[in-house]
């Protein structure tokens, strides 16, 4: 888990150099901070469980094992990204792993993924999904009816909430009355649980036990994983409403700090084990990094390919013929 | 029952003697006007469906009579209980299920579908739970013009699994606005039985996901049901923010006439009939003395003789003119000539 933390991070480290160097077409979206939320949770997924991530979810596709290339191509639209330069980010599907490739618009992903458990409990697999889901996000009717069904249902399904305290500028406090969106559980006859979503340990646990619930026939729950995104809502928002104050605290709340402390603590593992593989994740960056940074965007005459069966390709400046 | 020594008690929850009367008369004006409705549906003289509040009719009356002048009600397809406590006519109501071009939106709009924000209240739009937002900022601009009115909207059980619910309810509860919510949990939407609708024991129970009090209440009982309404409208009223309020009841009468409610076991819809609440309502009044059975008596036959005058006034009355169709629907052309619609 220590791998796939670092790993997260450091990509979205060489993904915000890009960035500044104009090198990205569309946002960055960092999940500084919540790292464990994401890594700790798909971790204890099982192999032919499917998850649900959302824009700060990056995490939790690499543990599935989406690999940094992939990412790579699809932040910078590259034409051999997963979506053939068409999407942007993680959002991109890979139904082999075990991951969906996730819609904007929050919340809608839940009725999707309700969809998704039905299939698994109409056809009596033992497998479960895992829906990501912001704070903000609870707030919304698709959210709402994506739960309710899948509570009702009893259908094989754990959603967790990060509650990282904004949706963009908003914080929690205006955007719902209760403090511990644990609680919203409670209007949908399931079982509600707020778990310290930086300690990414206490995430696995929590997920687990879910998990296995869900996938023994014993219906939904929510999680809520209390952390914290210490760079705002992207690279283009400037955070002027997140005080310096609450940042450096919960930087000294770091999931990938605190962890470390753990596990060395412990004797769980030792620093040079630990270096060793910050050492590996460099390197795998820089491997990455080189093999698709020269790749070229697509092709504009392909601008139609898989969009419509006819014509399945379009020449230049076709639009300009409408 | 018997008419005799007069109990030396006060009604409750602040209403007068005349207060028990008057609901009394709410009640019994709309299940008879609904009768009167169903039988001018079986003489295909409605056009369109009829949905009867048989059996919730206490509910509705009690809830909205707790309200005051100036705050609005959003009523739902059983709430026409609620909208005659407001002042709504019985000619109206009758012009509208005959989509008489006579009628409030002279033939355009069905049953109770219809304004009138003087008496104050809305018109509904039928996909249960748009209400919500939609009162939702009625209330916002109460409050944001320092005035103190209330918003009450109703819903059905179904509704609260929508999406427009949860977004219009949360941001109601966030902003602490004058805000009641009514569910009316009749057991069915449509035929999806509560159980096979959400997972939670009591439908007041979704009121903790929004951070604000719910309240279960036996819809059945009117004096109740006032009560609770009451005390939620004033809460509101002093800025103490929204509402859940759950009011369990029973449709005997199935989704609408055309519903043969084949889901609802015959015993299940007899053993509510021994739970009416026009029944129990009239039991409670004698018992308590509070008021005589020839009063009760008496209102029946105005209700009876305002029915027949109301529909005399408006069975004969025209249907909408052809020609008329597009007049309010576009600015030009504001008229339109006969199956204008084949050119199109």
């Amino acid at each position: 888990m220590y791998y796939f933390m670092r790993l997260t991070r450091s990509l979205e480290e060489r993904l915000v150099a890009w960035y500044r160097q104009g090198r990205i077409p569309g946002g960055v979206f960092r999940s500084l901070g919540q790292e464990a939320a994401a890594v700790g949770s798909a971790y204890a997924l099982g192999p032919d469980d499917v998850c649900s991530p959302v824009i700060r979810d990056l995490g939790s596709m690499l543990v599935r094992g989406a690999k940094p290339p992939q990412v790579f191509r699809q932040y910078q639209g590259k034409a051999g990204s997963p979506t053939r330069g068409r999407d942007l980010h993680v959002m991109f599907s890979d139904l082999g792993r075990g991951y969906l490739g996730h819609i904007a618009p929050l919340g809608v992903m839940l009725p999707v993924i309700a969809g998704v458990a039905l299939s698994f409990k109409l056809n009596r697999e033992p497998r479960v999904v895992l829906a990501y889901s912001g704070d903000g996000a609870t707030s919304t009717g698709a959210f709402h009816e994506g739960l309710n069904f899948a509570s009702v249902q009893r259908l094989p399904l754990v959603v967790l909430v990060e509650n990282n305290g904004f949706a963009y500028s908003t914080p929690t406090g205006s955007e719902t009355v209760i403090e511990h969106l644990s609680d919203k559980a409670a209007g949908y006859g399931i079982p509600g649980v707020s778990v310290d979503g930086n300690d990414v340990l206490e995430v696995h646990q929590v997920t687990r036990a879910a998990l296995e619930k869900a996938r023994s026939g014993n219906g939904v729950t929510l999680i809520e994983a209390v952390t914290y995104r210490r760079a705002g809502h992207a690279e283009h928002d400037d955070q002027r409403y997140q005080s310096k104050d609450e940042i450096a605290e919960w930087e000294r709340r770091d999931p990938v700090t605190r962890y470390v402390d753990r596990l060395v603590t412990e004797g769980w593992a030792d620093p040079g084990k630990l270096a060793d593989l910050d050492h590996r994740v460099t390197s795998e960056l820089d491997q990455a990094v080189a093999a698709c940074e020269n790749d070229p965007l697509p092709d504009p005459g392909t601008a139609l390919t898989d969009v419509y069966a006819n014509p399945a390709t379009a020449e230049p400046l076709w639009y300009r013929s409408i | 029952m018997a008419t005799g020594a007069a109990r030396s008690a006060a009604p409750p929850a602040g209403l007068s003697r005349d207060d028990l009367l008057k609901i009394y008369y709410y009640l019994r004006l709309t299940r008879s006007l609904e009768e009167r409705l169903v039988n001018l549906y079986r003489q295909t003289k409605v056009i369109g469906g009829l949905y009867r509040s048989l059996g919730q009719e206490g509910e509705s009356v009690a809830s909205a009579y707790a309200l005051r002048d100036g705050d609005i009600l959003s009523p739902l397809i059983r709430n026409l209980g609620a909208m005659l406590v407001r002042g709504a006519k019985p000619v109206e109501v009758l012009r509208q299920y005959m989509a008489k071009a006579t009628g409030p939106t002279a033939g355009r709009e069905m049953n109770v579908h219809f304004n009138d924000l003087r008496l104050g209240y809305l018109g509904q739009i039928s996909h249960l739970g748009d209400m919500v937002p939609v009162m939702s900022g009625m209330a916002l601009s109460f409050k944001m013009r320092k005035e103190r009115r209330v918003g009450l909207v109703y819903l059905g059980d179904g509704a609260t699994s929508t999406g427009a619910f949860h977004e219009g309810l949360n941001f109601a509860a966030v902003q602490r606005l004058p805000l009641v919510v009514i569910v009316e949990h009749n057991g069915y939407a449509y035929s999806t039985p509560t159980s096979q609708q959400t997972a939670v024991a009591r439908l007041a129970d979704k009121a903790k996901a929004y951070g604000i009090p719910g309240v279960t209440v036996d819809g059945n009982d009117v004096l109740a049901t006032y009560e609770v309404a009451r005390e939620a409208i004033e809460r509101a009223r002093n800025g103490s923010g929204v509402t859940l309020i759950e009011a369990v009841t029973y449709r005997r009468a199935g989704h609408a006439e055309h519903d043969d409610q084949r889901y609802q076991p015959k015993d299940e819809i007899a053993e509510w009939e021994r739970r009416d609440p026009v029944t129990r309502y009239v039991d409670r009044l004698l018992a308590d003395g509070w008021a005589r059975q020839r009063e009760l008596t008496d209102i029946d036959q105005r209700v009876i003789s305002q029915l027949d005058q109301a529909v005399a006034e408006c069975e004969n009355d025209p249907l909408p003119d052809g020609a008329s169709a597009l007049a309010s629907v576009y600015r030009t052309p504001s008229s339109a000539e006969p199956l204008w619609y084949r050119r199109v």
